[in-house]
């Protein structure tokens, strides 16, 4: 089924088979490629800048910068987890920052209440998603361009095309207040991406949901229930994506059409080289942080060393490219030896 | 030769396979085979599933390489390595799926079937071309071909697919079950095509379960059983005994050996199914299930044997008929509903349709009974050591071998992963339980857990049903209830549970 995710169909090894030298390296080689990877930047760009890159200040600077992408790409896992593509989460970014600064400036409302119907807004549209996708059968990567689409006109219409901005106050403040010297954002992405690790290894929906994205048939036979599990992931990323929405309006004091584009090809970047982290092309948690950091450490340590940005995009595509290759070669050269 | 019957100014065979051999692994599935398909008969080829039938076809078609023996056309070895190849040599396959492109029209289906120049030969994809229409002619198609398939009926469908078959000359035309999805009217159309097909000169093959319609149709049958010929008739001495008899391998007298056992007064009925109904699939089927009572459901693949369980497990819903559980109305709108209802379903396909491959054997046991392991109503965390630590207990107390049940579950034989689904089922203490087919693909030593398993389940109270086509198995069950066609054709007890009352009923 296109939209889906199809796994790769992994014969099974002879049990008992002691699994050789040759081919203990290549799992080793994919499981923990991709962090390696994150090393080699984190050495590389201390040797190249040793003064500016590995500072306190420069990697809480990191952290900080990764928060809100690491809040989207986490939202994002879960769909993929369940096997569902998801390409809306980018408008609902811009949506949810727009809401926010909108229901501030032009209808007075609280902070709080801003920020809660942004919340409420992005999740609407999330269960709308899922909803197309899981009882109206609707390949995934369509049903969420045209909703991602629409979103981008009901941006236009609310925010005329222009940003909406605001002063500083109790709502930008999200996005600088700090606890005990740590910015409330990375605690904020700290309690997300906590929450859905725990989510996903340690509840009943969170291993449903792992089930739905292996083998969806399987998984209905199983008496899960396959649509209502499709509705949750899918509501759950967009939540995220509005969460990220309104830190990052927060940050830059606007709400903007254009706001949370940057986040679609990062995300999916950043989820797919965590695929390949410590597990054999599973998407998970800790693999996404990890995808996020390679991302935001790329971005960051080649605007230390004045790189233009075309050098960004072709690094950040190439590291994207060379990880997740070298996690499915290995995979399968790995299972050509097994087959023997 | 074996049989020495080649009269004096009768053809000599078009195709004559002569010794042919294929193992798969340990499965001898043709041992030896020599049997020859002449210019103007039909040849219809007869056995229970997995008898070596449809490997001889797939050997003839090029689909599988023979470990030995020879393919002769007209009298030369022929090297059959691919459907190109068999192409080439004029014979034609209609295999026992409908292979249309269902936006394609008819004309453009019967099109695929030309294999006329290359690739990049122009090809007519409007209107009907010429070669078409003879075809078409021939096999009496009425109805248009420059519409999408999709709008024909099943039978329609067949008669493009045959017609494919015929757009070129075909010396040989092997069909492969072709009246499985048709109904009588359908059949009888059909076989009058094949009949004047084999008039026209054509070597016709014609496999079929339905004993009547080989009976009626063939000039010679040849009966498989175990990998090797049991029977070779010329018309004349087609009986219907004869060939039931080279199916089984042995003498048929219906009922023999019954010694109608008492039945003693049954416990509670579990599960009691009235007239009911699915389509053309499961016809009007009524049934009765016992506490503690073990039912086999015989019948040859395509019987409704499987539309049957699916519909108690609510992953269908009949369009006809009740269901009472406990005796009271069950409507099961959902499998979780079914489920609830203490309704449990071991599927026959179990690595698409049962197991989460990449994940470990803990995940496949307790997809079924997470909740078990939750920390409490309030907080739905589940217990990860208590769910891991029973997981272990569980793979110890059934058998199932892996050092850890954190592995994963790919990485286990066919016997133990079966065992993991029914583990996972037997976790929910059902009331039901539906096994079909629990011991395909699975080694002997696990075969005889897998039945002690469901011993014990029916110990403890379990109602179960076992669906199999392996006969043999179902001597054990209480009952047998013969399936064929979507109906309930015969139902077994006691000493009448012998394997060719069996396949006597399926035939019938």
């Amino acid at each position: 089924m296109e939209g889906t995710i199809e796994k790769a169909t992994k014969p099974s090894a002879e049990p008992g088979a002691a699994p050789g030298k040759a081919q203990r390296m290549l799992v080793l080689s994919g499981r923990y490629g991709t962090p390696a990877v994150l090393v080699l930047l984190l050495i590389g760009f201390t040797a190249a800048s040793p003064q500016a890159f590995m500072t306190g200040q420069n990697l809480l600077n990191i952290l900080n910068q990764s928060a809100t992408l690491a809040i989207v790409a986490g939202g994002l896992t879960l769909p993929l987890v369940a096997g569902k593509f998801d390409l809306s989460f980018a408008a609902v970014v811009s949506l949810s920052g727009i809401l926010a600064v909108g229901f501030l400036e032009r209808s007075g409302l609280p902070w709080f209440a801003a920020v809660l119907l942004a919340l409420a807004a992005a999740s609407i549209i999330g269960l709308v998603n899922g909803l197309l996708v899981a009882y109206l059968r609707i390949n995934p990567i369509v049903a969420t361009l045209g909703t991602s689409t629409m979103l981008l006109g009901v941006n236009y219409a609310y925010s005329n095309g222009t940003p909406i901005t605001l002063a500083p106050g109790p709502f930008t403040d999200i996005a600088r207040a700090s606890v005990l010297g740590i910015p409330a954002p990375i605690i904020l992405t700290a309690i997300v991406l906590g929450g859905l690790w725990v989510a996903l290894n340690f509840t009943l929906l969170g291993h449903h949901m792992q089930a739905v994205g292996t083998n969806q048939v399987a998984a209905r036979m199983a008496g899960v229930r396959v649509a209502r599990i499709t509705v949750i992931a899918f509501a759950i990323c967009a939540l995220c994506a509005g969460l990220a929405g309104v830190v990052l309006a927060a940050r830059i004091g606007s709400g903007q059409v254009t706001a949370g584009d940057g986040y679609l090809l990062n995300a999916f970047a950043a989820v797919f080289l965590g695929a390949s982290v410590l597990r054999d092309g599973d998407f998970h948690i800790l693999g996404t942080v990890v995808g996020v950091l390679i991302v935001t450490v790329t971005f960051n340590g080649l605007s230390l060393l004045g790189a233009q940005s075309y050098v960004q995009f072709l690094f950040q595509g190439g590291i994207l490219v060379a990880a997740t290759a070298l996690s499915s070669t290995s995979r399968g050269m790995l299972l050509a030896s097994v087959r023997h | 030769m074996t049989t020495a019957t080649t009269a004096p100014g009768q053809a000599a065979p078009l195709v004559r396979v002569r010794g042919l051999t294929k193992s798969y692994g340990a499965i001898r599935a043709l041992r030896g085979v020599d049997v020859s398909f002449r210019r103007g008969e039909i040849h219809g080829l007869v056995g229970a599933n997995g008898a070596g039938k449809s490997t001889l076809i797939r050997c003839l078609a090029g689909l599988e390489r023979p470990d030995a023996g020879d393919i002769l056309v007209d009298g030369e070895i022929a090297h059959v390595h691919g459907p190109d190849d068999a192409a080439r040599l004029g014979l034609a396959f209609i295999h026992q799926e409908l292979n249309l492109v269902s936006s394609f029209t008819g004309a453009q289906n019967i099109m695929l079937g030309s294999h006329r120049g290359s690739m990049v030969t122009p090809r007519r994809f409007s209107g009907v071309p010429r070669a078409v229409l003879d075809a078409a002619r021939r096999v009496g198609i009425d109805f248009p071909l420059d519409i999408p398939v999709s709008e024909l009926t099943v039978h329609q469908q067949w008669l493009v697919t045959i017609a494919r078959a015929l757009v070129e000359d075909r010396a040989l035309i092997a069909m492969d079950e072709p009246t499985a999805s048709l109904d009588a009217q359908e059949a009888a159309t059909l076989l009058k095509v094949a009949r004047e097909l084999a008039a026209s000169g054509v070597a016709v093959v014609f496999i079929s379960h339905r004993l009547d319609e080989v009976t009626a149709v063939c000039d010679r049958v040849t009966a498989f059983k175990d990998g090797s010929i049991s029977l070779a008739l010329p018309r004349a001495e087609i009986t219907r005994e004869a060939v039931v008899r080279a199916i089984v391998g042995h003498d048929v007298t219906p009922g023999a050996g019954a010694t109608a056992f008492e039945v003693t007064e049954h416990p509670r009925v579990v599960l009691r199914l009235q007239d009911v109904g699915r389509g053309r699939s499961v016809r009007e089927v009524s049934l009765t299930l016992h506490e503690g009572e073990v039912v086999g459901i015989a019948g040859l693949v395509g019987s409704g044997r499987t539309e049957l369980a699916r519909l108690i497990f609510g992953a269908d819903r009949p369009d006809r008929g009740t269901m009472l559980l406990d005796g009271k109305p069950y409507r099961p709108r959902s499998i979780p509903h079914a489920i609830a209802r203490g309704v449990a379903y071991v599927p026959e396909e179990r690595r698409s349709e049962a197991l989460f491959l990449t994940h470990s054997v803990e995940d496949n046991l307790h997809i079924t009974v997470w909740d078990r392991w939750r920390m409490s109503k309030l907080l739905p965390l589940i217990r990860p050591r208590a769910s891991r630590a029973a997981a272990n207990h569980t793979c110890r107390t059934l058998g199932i071998k892996t050092a850890d049940a954190r592995r994963p579950v790919m990485s286990l034989s066919g016997g133990n992963q079966q065992k993991v689904v029914m583990g996972r089922w037997l976790a929910t203490n059902p009331k039901i339980l539906i096994l079909d087919e629990p011991t395909r693909g699975v080694d002997v030593g696990a075969r005889a857990d897998i039945y002690d398993r469901i011993r014990e389940a029916n110990r403890s109270g379990s109602a179960v049903l076992v669906i199999s086509s392996e006969f043999e198995e179902l001597l054990e069950c209480n009952r047998v209830l013969v399936m064929a066609e979507g109906r309930i054709v015969g139902e077994l007890t006691g000493g009448e549970i012998t394997v060719p009352n069996m396949l006597h009923l399926c035939y019938a």
